[in-house]
């Protein structure tokens, strides 16, 4: 056995928090970004070890393989369905907020996000 | 053991490139955790998940905060 | 056969987005499909029979030993409530791609997507009995938001779309974080199986895994319906889009709050603690949302945040979780989504002819639009909750309701709440249109554009109808509230 399941469950726990810190408190609109990827990243490990079964088999019907023995050791397949269409959806708002960082960038000039997202500078934002 | 190599590659990375000063390092930082977190999965009984992951942690989401850095600034000011 | 329309209600503005995307060069025809597929989303419906569909024909297997029953694919399961709520989302939607298509000579094919992307995801929302397609589809809801606001060409919007995708952002990980938990203590992701699980006693309903998961699920439903601590972000997202396009945003907003409530409700009811955390949620929402919009002098501002107020009367009524006040919950919520829509129409007819959101630099407007105004005023009083209108029907039941169900604060509460409703939506009808009219406000020669005067006629309409004959919608609610408990 190589490790724990609880161990992958802790490293899950960890990345989420450094992630939810990040998005938080960093004021670094690029790094809030980041970090929200590592909430994403934990959460995607947190359903993988899930279905993990220390010892088990990967959960593919080979033409070779026995029913029963499949059926005793093969590891839960329905979260690894779910992490693949969580992954790309991760990918996409990440690859939206980028370019919505990058509009207000060319608004302000900063990538703070306490001068970004105040909404007044350069005279402009009535209201607010 | 090399479980455990893995999740402390994929934490200690995230960490490093959350207190990155220059956001380029930070982006290929962020492609180590993913790496990381790929082979993990794959350790993991999902080698299909793995193979995506490799795909978008690795290349992808690096590319994009690559390029959403080069056409704002570097320096974490 | 006619349950193979189920999917199509999800199916056909999906494809019609990405060909309206795909053609988006092709001016005139875009402008067609998108009025066509309008005109369809509403009738599909009508054509459906009662019934589940289930993706791929995996048909529900049992288990030989336990006797349970597992669904191993995505189900769609599709009621008369349902149909009512895609009816009048599908109605709206076809008189928000008028007005756009009427206001601009270039019709924009990426925005038409956005706006189709939205109606596909809360039918889907709706429709579905799978919680990872909750997921997905709440994902894909909050990017057509944050798209149709930003590509709105008010000040300011890209900043409130990045706010609000940041917190969604933050959001949707801790559903998922939920779907994760349950998935953990149940092994399915089907809402019937999960119910089934926890009504067979497998869940221990008071362990903190399960607490857990039902937290962080209402975390993302707070979220995604804009109750409080996100009703400034939510208010601030309908006064960031146009005027069409916050009509239907808000028609987002209580459905995809709905169909998570109802979706949560069947799961969590056991939990003792859930109801409570619906009914004090949702009167926060309500006292902050009329408090703060006595506050504001930008009209669209004011009533976004009354748009937030009366979500709180949804939650109410759920959260009191009798048959009465779950369908007074879900009435008021088939009541808002028109009144609301109606208002933003006739304050963004208002702003495209005065050029003016703020209240303080207007007034004398009754002598130039009165139509508008008298339009305006209509759906006011219906928000207000003055009978015969739609919204007193409402209101009276979950008054009712709650009086019936032993809390007569909460009754007084509403009652309240109505009533400060009423002050500040009169404070703006006066200000904007009673008062003489201030030599620095310049009233333009425009006309207002028929195609919004003619879409708050047909809400004109939904409202004195519903207000009269609330039974229409009010039976099939009602069956659907007591196959809930």
């Amino acid at each position: 056995m190589l490790f724990t399941q609880l161990s992958v469950l802790i490293t899950a726990g960890v990345l989420i928090i450094i992630g939810l810190l990040a998005a938080i408190f960093i004021d670094n609109i690029i790094k809030k970004i980041i970090g929200i990827a590592f909430i994403e990243e934990g959460v995607n490990l947190f359903i993988i070890a899930i279905g993990y079964r220390p010892g088990g088999i990967v959960p593919i019907i080979m033409p070779n393989v026995d029913k029963a023995y499949y059926a005793a050791n093969a590891a839960y397949p329905l979260p690894f369905g779910l992490v693949l269409t969580s992954i790309v959806i991760g990918a996409s708002t990440l690859a939206v907020m980028l370019a919505l960082a990058m509009v207000l960038y060319k608004k302000y000039g900063t990538l703070s996000t306490s001068v970004m997202l105040s909404g007044n500078s350069k005279g402009e934002g009535k209201d607010e | 053991m090399f479980g455990y190599v893995l999740m402390i590659i994929t934490v200690v990375s995230a960490i490093l490139a959350l207190i990155q000063s220059d956001l380029f390092k930070a982006a290929i930082l962020t492609g180590f955790s993913g790496g990381a977190l790929a082979v993990l999965f794959q350790l993991l009984l999902a080698p299909d998940v793995a193979l995506t992951q490799a795909i978008v942690g690795v290349a992808i989401i690096p590319a994009f905060i690559a390029l959403a850095v080069k056409k704002t600034q570097r320096e974490d000011s | 056969m006619s349950e193979l329309w189920i999917p199509l209600m999800v199916v056909i503005p999906l494809i019609c987005a990405l060909f309206v995307s795909a053609l988006s060069r092709f001016n005139k025809t875009i402008k067609v499909i998108a009025l066509v597929v309008a005109i369809v989303i509403p009738i599909i419906p009508f054509l459906s029979n009662y019934g589940l569909h289930i993706f791929g024909g995996f048909l529900p297997m049992t288990d030989s030993i336990t006797g349970m029953v597992y669904h191993p694919s995505i189900v769609y399961s599709f009621g008369v409530l349902q149909k009512i709520f895609i009816v009048i989302l599908g109605i709206l939607a076809f008189l928000v791609l008028l007005i756009y298509i009427n206001k601009y000579k270039k019709a924009s094919g990426p925005y038409i997507f956005l706006l189709f992307m939205g109606i596909a995801a809360v039918t889907a929302l709706l429709l579905t009995d799978d919680i990872f397609n909750m997921f997905v589809f709440f994902e894909i809801l909050a990017l057509a938001q944050v798209g149709i606001v930003a590509a709105s060409s008010l000040d300011n919007n890209y900043e409130m779309a990045l706010k609000y995708m940041i917190l969604g952002a933050i959001g949707s990980p801790m559903i998922l974080l939920g779907v994760g938990f349950l998935l953990a203590i149940t092994g399915s992701v089907n809402i019937t199986d999960i119910v089934a699980a926890i009504r067979m006693g497998k869940v221990a309903i008071t362990s903190p895994v399960f607490l857990m998961s039902c937290g962080l699920i209402f975390f993302g439903w707070l979220y995604a319906s804009g109750l409080p601590p996100f009703h400034t972000i939510k208010s601030g997202m309908y006064s960031k889009a146009e005027p069409h396009a916050s009509a239907l945003l808000q028609a987002f907003t209580v459905i995809s709050m709905v169909s998570i409530i109802l979706i949560m409700f069947r799961i969590y009811s056991a939990v003792p603690i859930f109801e409570a955390l619906l009914v004090v949620f949702s009167a926060i929402a309500m006292i902050l949302g009329v408090t703060m919009a006595l506050t504001q002098t930008d009209y669209r501002r004011m009533i976004g945040f009354l748009a937030v107020g009366e979500l709180g009367f949804i939650g109410l009524g759920i959260g009191l979780g009798t048959q009465f006040a779950i369908t007074a919950g879900l009435f008021q919520a088939v009541n808002e989504i028109i009144i609301t829509a109606s208002l933003f129409i006739g304050f963004g007819a208002i702003a495209y002819l005065s050029g003016e959101t703020d209240t303080r630099k207007m007034g004398g407007l009754i002598g130039y639009y009165p139509k508008i105004a008298i339009l305006v005023l209509i759906s006011g009083l219906a928000m207000a909750g003055v009978p015969p209108l739609n919204g007193f029907q409402s209101k009276l039941m979950l008054v009712q309701a709650s009086l019936s169900c032993g809390y007569p604060e909460l009754s007084l509460l509403a009652i309240i709440v109505s009533i400060a409703t009423f002050v500040v939506f009169v404070k703006a009808f006066y200000t904007m249109f009673l008062r003489p009219k201030p030599n620095t406000l310049k009233i333009s020669n425009k006309k207002a554009p028929k195609s919004m005067v003619f879409a708050m006629v047909v809400f004109l309409i939904i409202i004195i109808v519903l207000g009269f004959f609330p039974g229409i919608v009010t039976t099939g609610i009602s069956q659907f509230a007591g196959g809930l408990l």
